[in-house]
């Protein structure tokens, strides 16, 4: 009886296998335990209305973030600058808001940037072995034994600094990393059955490694470039307080703090600095909760 | 051990040639040189483009790339540094001066993030669900999202500002040079560093104890009849600390480098500051030297991790 119930269990199963009912359940369980996942659900939603919020800023503030008004200098928060003014007469909500603008374009395209060098270099010398692969990994060797902040400091001194300066130099110390992940993926796909026979079938190496290979390992991807956003999000406002980062007119997270340096400031004028302060926790919180997630969901080891 | 030791010291010497080099060149890329910053901007005018040629001549900047590289890495070898070029001070001198500013403040924020970490996580690993337990959590990722300089800022304006404990930065008041007079001012920059770095600390012990205490050889002294704390941190703890070592001799590097940001907060005269001024008046040969030191620091912690984790853990063969 029981064995019975059984075979027709594989039977349905078999049938829908044949009729390609089955994929869809796959992508739907990765998201099933995104969602089961609290933590990475208000990540997502924080993430979400903060970049609403700083990439239509013009919606939600009427102040520019240059604009310059010295009769309201240093005003406390009050109904027509919600969160008062800086020095000068900026307003802060809105430097928060279009600071943000900047703040999350060089940490998304720095990560992206980087996972794009990395993980195609990755992938392909990883795949393929050889002179590329232990040249690239010996440079990468070197660039991980500095200290990130040395690192980097160096780099913006000798390009000088600017936005896309520092999107550069972010790029630049931040593949390695991506390749070293990529790599030691692909050398454990490697190893699968399935690539042997795509190689007995004689497919080109760089499909097999794109097409066949790349996909499996995207779920650590993903999970790195997240992580990455939120490091090299801090690293900015770390630069930026330093005074190597992106010059000090445009508004960035970073620099808005930057000016509790003045110690008046720190004491007198908690809302100037205060909450870009907040803010940037908070964000850089909402990703690793979205990472985290992201690394649960894409490991299948994992049952949810 | 010893022969995987000298093996990989050998090792190191080829790497830190690459580095050398490699900095050398990055140097060599930036705008300006030496003379640019030597003489004020309201002086320059008085002087001819012959004189200002004839100082690059006495400074050596007008050699050709390799000698001037050759020239830097024989000085290195005889414990010759260079000397800063905006005042002419030995490199030496100016590290000597810094390094035991920057080691006090490191090594006591070291000391506390991994006492104050590991003790923590032990304690958040043991009432695993516990109230306690999920609070730490929730600071230590708010530790681990908090830019590290916002920390300092909000650690003076309650410190400082607001309680009127301590004082707001430097490392003595003029003419207080014993330890305990110093004591203040060490007390909210190391704190400051080491709470930051405590949280990693304490995430990695708990889960790795946690880890540890599923196995099986954990059972097995249970079975034998110890008692629970025997189990828990005699068995337990000295495998599950293996990964914190690893941890900790990875940060050993921020002895020089990673306090950069904090001295910074706190106008720590260390090597940091020191580091950060080099860097803004392009003063090649002092960061040249710095960002040298620490990545030869990077890499013997990196070794040193090796051996303590071949020391702790018994599986562990080096190869």
């Amino acid at each position: 009886m029981r064995k019975k119930s059984l075979s027709k269990k594989m039977d349905t199963l078999l049938y829908k296998e044949n009729k390609g009912l089955l994929k869809s359940s796959n992508k739907s369980r990765v998201l099933r335990k995104i969602l089961a996942n609290k933590l990475a659900v208000v990540g997502a939603i924080i993430f979400i209305l903060m970049v609403i919020l700083c990439y239509g800023a013009p919606l939600f503030t009427d102040y520019s973030p240059t604009a310059i008004d010295l009769r309201n200098r240093l005003v406390p928060p009050n109904s027509t600058h919600i969160l008062g003014t800086d020095k000068i007469g900026h307003d802060m909500w809105a430097r928060i808001l279009y600071g943000g603008r900047i703040s999350i374009f060089i940490g998304f395209g720095s990560a992206v940037g980087a996972a794009l060098i990395g993980v195609s270099l990755g992938t392909y010398a990883g795949y393929r072995g050889g002179m590329l692969d232990s040249v690239v990994m010996k440079f990468s060797e070197i660039m991980m034994s500095f200290p990130q902040i040395i690192l980097v400091s160096i780099i913006v001194a000798i390009t000088g600094q600017s936005l896309w300066n520092l999107i550069f130099i972010f790029i630049l110390t931040g593949w390695p990393g991506m390749y070293r992940m990529a790599r030691s993926q692909m050398l454990s796909i490697r190893e699968e059955e399935y690539i042997q026979a795509l190689q007995a079938f004689g497919i080109k190496k760089s499909i097999i490694a794109f097409k066949h290979m790349l996909p499996n390992a995207i779920g650590p991807i993903f999970v790195n470039i997240t992580l990455s956003t939120a490091m090299f999000i801090l690293q900015e406002s770390s630069l930026s307080f330093l005074g190597l980062g992106v010059p000090m007119e445009v508004a960035t997270w970073g620099n808005i703090i930057n000016v509790a340096q003045d110690l008046t400031i720190l004491r007198e004028a908690l809302w100037v600095w205060l909450p870009a302060g907040i803010v940037i926790t908070v964000f850089v919180m909402a990703i690793n909760f979205i990472g985290d997630g992201l690394r649960d969901a894409a490991d299948p080891t994992q049952v949810g | 051990m010893l022969n995987y030791i000298l093996r990989k010291l050998l090792g190191l010497i080829p790497m830190t040639l690459i580095i050398s080099f490699m900095m050398f060149v990055g140097i060599e890329l930036m705008p300006g040189d030496a003379v640019d910053y030597l003489i004020p901007p309201d002086a320059l005018s008085t002087v001819s483009a012959e004189e200002l040629d004839a100082m690059r001549l006495e400074l050596g900047l007008k050699d050709p790339f390799l000698v001037r590289y050759g020239n830097w890495l024989v000085d290195l070898v005889h414990g010759d540094f260079g000397y800063s070029i905006q005042s002419g001070v030995p490199v030496k001198d100016l590290l000597a001066k810094t390094i035991p500013a920057t080691l006090e403040l490191s090594i006591a924020a070291l000391i506390f993030s991994t006492i104050f970490g590991s003790f923590l996580g032990v304690i958040s690993a043991l009432h695993k669900g516990s109230i306690g337990d999920n609070t730490l959590t929730v600071f230590g990722m708010v530790g681990v999202a908090i830019p590290q300089f916002l920390f300092g800022l909000i650690m003076i304006l309650l410190f400082v500002f607001k309680l009127n404990w301590l004082p707001v930065g430097g490392r003595m008041f003029p003419g207080n040079t014993q330890f305990y007079q110093r004591l203040n001012h060490l007390i909210l920059p190391a704190v400051t560093l080491g709470l930051s770095m405590a949280a990693g600390v304490m995430r990695y012990s708990r889960s790795s104890l946690l880890d540890s205490l599923n196995k099986d050889y954990i059972k097995t002294a249970r079975s034998k009849g110890l008692s629970e704390w025997r189990v828990n941190l005699i068995h337990g703890l000295r495998v599950a600390m293996t990964p914190v070592v690893v941890l900790v001799g990875f940060r050993l590097p921020m002895l020089i480098g990673g306090s950069v940001v904090i001295e910074q907060v706190f106008q720590w005269p260390g090597v940091g500051q020191l580091f950060v001024k080099s860097i803004r008046s392009q003063n090649t040969p002092v960061f040249m030297m710095i960002a040298f030191f620490d990545v030869i620091v990077v890499l013997l912690s990196s070794i040193l991790v090796d051996v303590v984790t071949a020391l702790l853990d018994p599986r562990v063969k080096l190869s």
